[in-house]
């Protein structure tokens, strides 16, 4: 009964999200796709850090290599944006399997740094190779009128890294990456391969960033070095993530859309003190809250993992 | 970006490669020190040097305090906010997954430099007190970098002495090798994180009030010495201090040695790609024997 009832809302809230581009206003429309992406891009960290406890301190440069890629593609190449778009998951993919290769060895905040590292080295590459990237003066995409087709488009991604973490977790590979977490070296001796399970989770966290990377070029029509490898999306992400509950299925979507609903709503209005309270959230938290609202919720009423 | 190098210019690399490798190395000791005791990677520690910078410029701005006087000031003053910083926030973390530690001290960095914007707004700031530079031969050495070195050349000195000598630097090595040992020799642990985490943030400050007469000052100048300065102790071996000494000067020799190749922009880079590489060939370090 109460789980036909939760079907039914869930019927209903898709119905909606699926007709509300042809009623909402523009800049609706444009909210609603910020927030399909920040959840794509929280899940998709959550999948890597969440489940292994291996923090990627620099997802972001999967976003930025996911939006050059695209709009290389669509600039030199003039490959249609839904195509160049699937283009860039797959060129952030193929970037984590050549980074995830060496530094998926390395030991809690190594790697971390490792990934924030990764991030500024392509920061700074985006800016040296001019002839393909247009250097620091950036990278002109044709405009596009409608946000709709996009909307759809980033919506589906959400939809989608949500789906994988919803099948990752129920399954006996889920359960691998969440053994890792918990105890490596008694993984190891269990006789998993932990470095090929890091591994794929690594890869399967990249290709959502750079999907969502590519729509967003595509979106703003315009990419620069700074705009698409900025430090503060990946703690963003990683904040929306501890915030819903790291390591469940339906935390970084909660995450996703109370942090940006809050920042709609507060932080506008507060311009300077924006990045402060920002600050602050991180460590209230880390400190009260490690385990995020779905990871006491599911502490407290023996909830299963499949929340 | 000349394809000719000649010995004058190596002499010049080497000089000002060890001139900023001795500050490097005074200010990574400080991070190298919050590792060492807390396994704690302290993201704040760039923006805690930034801070220095800012006491050193208030003090230099409105009472005309000498820069390297401000030491005085910005050294106790650092100590303090690092002795609060532990007492409040990071001792909650420190038996935490690193994931927290990392988290609640960048939580704590981006508040203290949007603090600072606050407070002094994002312009550049300079500290005009020293200008020119020593010459001698085909060599020329910035004044206000020679005396950086030879200042942060004798508080490094002091602190490991301070490490070596004294029973409370005995204590807090003990600390930094194991806690469990160190606590039932009757070791109050929590007073040495403290003090640590106090004496750190004293070097950073110490760095911040030193580079304030050399760079432009401003909010966000800290971080990029957050990074340096785990370079420097990857380069060292996390958890050996001599060897953040030695990490740093060659950090130092290091960039200057790319800056003859390569523009400044990509030279930054540079430091990133080192970091990852070292890390791969010798996961702790370059120095580091014991695996952390």
């Amino acid at each position: 009964m109460r789980r036909a009832g939760l079907t039914g809302l869930a019927a209903a809230l898709l119905l909606g999200l699926l007709l509300y581009p042809l009623e909402g206003s523009g800049y609706g429309v444009r909210l609603m796709l910020q927030l399909f992406m920040w959840i794509a891009l929280a899940q998709s960290w959550n999948l890597i850090s969440g489940l292994t406890g291996y923090v990627s301190f620099g997802h972001v440069a999967f976003y930025g290599t996911g939006a050059y890629a695209t709009g290389i593609v669509i600039t030199k190449l003039h490959w249609p944006w839904l195509a160049a778009a699937l283009m860039g998951g797959l060129v952030a993919a193929v970037l984590a399997l050549v980074i995830g290769w060496p530094c998926l060895r390395l030991k809690g905040p190594y790697f971390a740094i490792a990934m924030l590292g990764l991030n500024e080295v392509l920061r700074v590459a985006a800016s040296y190779f001019e002839g393909l990237t247009g250097g620091g003066l950036g990278l002109s995409l044709p405009t596009l009128h409608a946000s709709v087709p996009i909307y759809y488009a980033m919506g589906l991604t959400a939809a989608g890294v949500t789906l994988l973490a919803y099948v990752i977790l129920t399954s006996r590979f889920g359960l691998r990456l969440m053994t890792i977490r918990e105890d490596e070296v008694a993984a190891e001796a269990m006789g998993i391969d932990t470095f090929r399970y890091k591994l794929y989770a690594f890869l399967l966290s990249a290709v959502g960033p750079g999907v969502v990377g590519g729509l967003s070029a595509r979106d703003q029509g315009y990419i620069e070095p700074i705009s698409v490898f900025p430090l503060l999306m990946t703690i963003t992400m990683i904040v929306m993530a501890l915030f819903g509950g790291k390591g469940t299925i339906w935390g970084p979507v909660l995450g996703a859309v109370l942090l940006f609903a809050f920042q709609e709503v507060v932080w506008a209005r507060f311009i300077y003190l924006h990045q402060l309270l920002f600050g602050a959230i991180i460590v209230a938290v880390v400190l009260v809250m490690p385990r995020g609202i779905l990871g006491v919720l599911q502490q407290k009423y023996n909830l299963p993992r499949t929340i | 970006m000349s394809l000719v190098i000649t010995p004058a210019m190596l002499g010049q690399v080497i000089v000002s490669g060890l001139l900023a490798g001795s500050l490097y190395a005074m200010v990574a000791l400080g991070l190298g020190l919050i590792f060492g005791v807390m396994r704690v990677l302290n993201v704040a520690h760039g923006p805690l040097l930034m801070l220095g910078a800012y006491v050193t410029f208030w003090l230099f701005s409105t009472v005309g305090l000498n820069p390297y006087l401000s030491l005085l000031v910005s050294m106790p003053l650092l100590y303090l906010l690092g002795v609060l910083l532990q007492r409040f926030l990071v001792y909650r973390v420190v038996d935490a997954p690193e994931l927290s530690s990392l988290l609640v001290t960048f939580g704590v960095s981006i508040a203290i430099v949007n603090l600072a914007q606050l407070a002094f707004t994002s312009d550049l700031r300079a500290v005009e007190y020293l200008t020119g530079a020593f010459v001698l031969g085909p060599i020329a050495f910035s004044k206000s970098r020679v005396i950086a070195c030879a200042i942060a050349v004798a508080i490094t000195a002091a602190a490991f002495l301070f490490l070596q000598k004294t029973r409370l630097g005995k204590a807090i090595r003990a600390v930094s090798q194991s806690r469990e040992v160190a606590q039932v020799c009757g070791i109050n642990v929590g007073r040495v994180h403290a003090i640590a985490f106090g004496l750190a943030s004293a070097l950073a400050a110490a760095g911040g009030s030193l580079v304030a007469v050399m760079v432009a000052i401003q909010p966000e100048m800290g971080q990029v010495y957050t990074f340096k300065s785990f370079l420097v102790i990857v380069l060292g071996g996390a958890g050996n201090y001599p060897g953040a000494l030695l990490g740093g000067l060659l950090l130092g020799l290091i960039e200057q040695l790319s800056s003859l190749f390569l523009t400044t922009q990509v030279n930054e880079a540079v430091a990133y790609v080192l970091l990852v590489v070292v890390l791969l060939v010798r996961p702790t370090g370059l120095l580091g024997g014991r695996a952390s």
